[in-house]
């Protein structure tokens, strides 16, 4: 298997998601050209990991304060396809919501002087900003927008061939959700 | 008579011609064994840069300093304990360092380990059950990761004999199989 990326989210929080996994939505598309896949996560799972990691409480609780949701991609073609997340495109309705970028999160971290070593770790979990996928790749990591309260939409384009002159293969996923923690059966 | 002793001699020539082409390139045609025919599944070729810096130290605080490994190509994969494929991986790391380790005939790459942003403790728990007998260099800031840039975790670079980067694997493979044992042993 070769997906590269911080896969981390998907196998480290598998014991922790087991007790609400079959109440989370993933939503998935998959064509003979690309699988896309997202991985909702609760504020519990989001602890968990980051707990287990050694992260302090008030670098989870920055992470908490936003909508952190895991992204699995896999070019199923034989050509490079680009995954680029400025050219993603997220809105609830008419309206568009801005992605948090890799800049928002050096500014909350200088303001709460995490470490170097935390502030790698959360890097590595991100989804990267731009990449190329070479053929049968894979890449997983995270995507951060602010809260949301109601289902989104995620429009994934991407370019493709080698010198992206290929046609843009686009991915619609509806009704994503930033999920809050499910409250244990009374 | 003549005609035929001349063609004779003829096909002698290139025939010794034949061997010591042979004889003398053989040693390149071992290093180039994947020149002309495709890389093992997820190994891509890359474009021969000077490897970025790595000087580090192990577990046993030892210190380890790429440039003293010229001469020989070196396995450099990054890793950390949290990554699903390379929690996945490390196992068949140990299984194909053992296979050299254990035939002194096959020349294989020195293996370095580099794990990225962790505490020695977990590393050493980590390793000690999965690996015990792998050590790995501890980048404990992630800085020296930051540097080289792998395109995810894990990721192993093969730097040449001359220090250059030259190919990469991206993601996680059973380093036991036999395509990339094959692979590994063309490295000399």
């Amino acid at each position: 298997m070769k997906f590269t990326p911080s896969l981390l989210l998907i196998l480290a929080l598998v014991t922790s998601t087991s007790l609400v996994a079959a109440e989370l939505y993933t939503p998935k598309y998959e064509d003979n050209e690309i699988m896309l896949r997202i991985v909702e996560r609760t504020p519990e799972n989001i602890s968990a990991f980051y707990q287990g990691r050694e992260f302090e409480k008030k670098a989870i609780d920055e992470i908490l304060n936003t909508c952190y949701f895991t992204v699995i991609v896999k070019n199923k073609t034989q050509t490079t396809l680009w995954l680029e997340l400025d050219n993603w495109q997220f809105s609830r309705g008419q309206k568009l919501i801005s992605r948090i970028k890799r800049d928002y999160w050096k500014k909350r971290w200088d303001t709460i002087n995490l470490i170097q070593a935390h502030r790698s770790t959360f890097g590595w979990t991100l989804m990267p900003e731009s990449r190329d996928l070479r053929a049968d790749e894979g890449v997983g990591g995270s995507i951060v927008i602010p809260k949301q309260t109601e289902p989104f939409t995620v429009v994934a384009n991407f370019h493709t061939k080698p010198d992206k002159s290929g046609p843009i293969k686009t991915v619609t996923i509806q009704g994503a959700k930033c999920v809050e923690d499910i409250e244990p059966i009374k | 008579m003549r005609r035929r002793y001349r063609t004779d001699k003829i096909n002698y020539s290139i025939f010794l011609l034949a061997f010591l082409l042979a004889t003398l390139l053989s040693p390149l045609l071992a290093s180039q064994a994947y020149a002309n025919e495709p890389l093992p599944k997820g190994i891509i070729k890359l474009n021969g840069k000077i490897a970025p810096p790595l000087i580090l130290n192990d577990m046993d605080e030892k210190r380890f300093d790429l440039t003293k490994s010229r001469g020989h190509w070196v396995f450099v994969h990054f890793w950390a304990t949290w990554c699903g494929p390379c929690r996945r991986e490390m196992p068949t790391i140990q299984s194909m360092s053992e296979k050299f380790g254990n035939n002194p005939q096959k020349t294989a790459p020195e293996i370095v380990l580099i794990n990225t942003a962790e505490s020695e403790d977990t590393v050493f728990n980590f390793l000690g059950i999965v690996a015990p007998d792998l050590n790995s260099l501890l980048d404990t800031d992630g800085l020296v990761t930051e540097v080289w840039q792998p395109r995810g975790l894990p990721a192993t670079f093969f730097v040449s004999p001359d220090g250059k980067l030259r190919y990469l694997a991206l993601g996680d493979r059973d380093w036991n199989h036999a395509e990339y044992i094959k692979f590994l042993e063309s490295l000399k």
